[in-house]
């Protein structure tokens, strides 16, 4: 059985994040709640970054979010939050009144820092209210 | 507080006066070009407003893009997705104002069905023994297209914050509005 988690339970952090609104802080992607959300502020693409604590081996992850139309996900094995290397993208679906939720393969790839860039969306504004990691 | 970012595509004929308008924004009303120099790619400018009564601020990138018509086909590959659009036409060239239905048609085929503020802007104000194009006929179209109308004179400094401060404001109000949305939706 597949244990899904929220990164912050992890021991994760968000490392950066390219908009900011002082009341939904990237840290809303992680901590499991997806009342709480981390809001982009305009244009495109948007990005943040997850840290683990130690290298972590990803089956899935799975991302709820609103307005996000187009995700690429990339990873590391390094110390720093550089040289990215690409290991998937997907378009969602346009959702009405509630929340997308999109499960994510990640084929067991093993990461330290984990780079989430959102190259377009449905609206000027996008959402993300949670990061869930299957191990 | 929060920091926002938007694109504000700048577009309208040849020599309307788009570049004198984004250059005394810029420069905080010091810069007046009298020599006509033509734009001939876009030119990026960007500068932060800060919203009245808040302690937010909206980052204007300003996409200055080219009226001439030869080249206006390789500016649009750089416009992107604008989050704003102020649209100028020069108050004496009926011919200028004509035009701007041209320009929405360009404008909206980038927009892909997303609400993008904007603006009209009626230039040169100051050459009113000149004038064209009414003030009323001006309003009546730009309200037809969901636009705000402007009157401003570059060569005089007059009313040329104006449009750009409002679609400051229009983008901040467009995000107060979609946070509240948001925050008010039901989970997946
Ligand atoms: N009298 C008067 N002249 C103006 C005004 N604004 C601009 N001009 C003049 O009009 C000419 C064209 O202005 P620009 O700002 O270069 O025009 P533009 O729209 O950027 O033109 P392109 O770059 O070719 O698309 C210049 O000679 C300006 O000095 C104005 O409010 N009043
Ligand atoms: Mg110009």
């Amino acid at each position: 059985m597949m244990i899904e988690s929220s990164p912050s339970s992890l021991g994760a952090k968000v490392v950066l994040a390219a908009s900011s609104d002082e009341n939904h802080p990237p840290e809303n992607i992680i901590d499991g709640n997806t009342k709480t959300f981390w809001m982009s502020t305009g244009m495109f693409p948007q990005e943040f970054v997850i840290r683990f604590a130690e290298p972590t081996t990803i089956a899935a992850v799975t991302v709820d979010s609103y307005n996000v139309k187009h995700l690429k996900i990339e990873k590391n094995m390094s110390q720093n939050a550089s040289q990215f290397e690409p290991v998937t993208e997907k378009e969602f679906e346009y959702t009405e009144g509630h929340l997308q939720s999109n499960a994510i393969s990640l084929n067991g790839s093993s990461a330290t820092h984990l780079r989430f860039i959102i190259t377009s969306g449905y609206d000027h504004f996008v959402s993300v209210h949670r990061v869930s990691v299957k191990n | 507080m929060v920091k926002l970012r938007a694109r504000c595509l700048l577009v309208g004929d040849a020599a309307v006066g788009k570049s004198a308008l984004s250059h005394i924004f810029y420069s905080d009303g010091t810069l007046f070009q009298k020599n006509y120099s033509m734009t001939t790619g876009v030119e990026l400018l960007m500068k932060c407003v800060n919203i009245p009564e808040t302690n937010d601020s909206v980052e204007l990138y300003i996409i200055d893009s080219a009226g001439k018509e030869t080249l206006v086909e390789a500016c649009e590959k750089m416009w992107g997705k604008p989050s704003l659009l102020c649209l100028v036409f020069d108050l004496t060239s009926e011919q200028s104002f004509a035009n701007c239905s041209r320009w929405m048609e360009r404008v909206r085929a980038r927009c892909q069905g997303l609400q993008v503020p904007g603006v009209l802007v009626g230039n040169k104000s100051d050459l009113s023994a000149r004038r064209e194009v009414q003030a009323s006929v001006a309003k009546e179209w730009a309200q037809s297209q969901g636009l705000e109308y402007h009157e401003t004179s570059a060569k005089e400094m007059e009313n040329c914050d104006a449009p750009l401060l409002t679609l400051a404001r229009a983008f901040h109000s467009l995000y107060q509005e979609r946070r509240e949305t948001i925050q008010n939706l039901n989970p997946g």
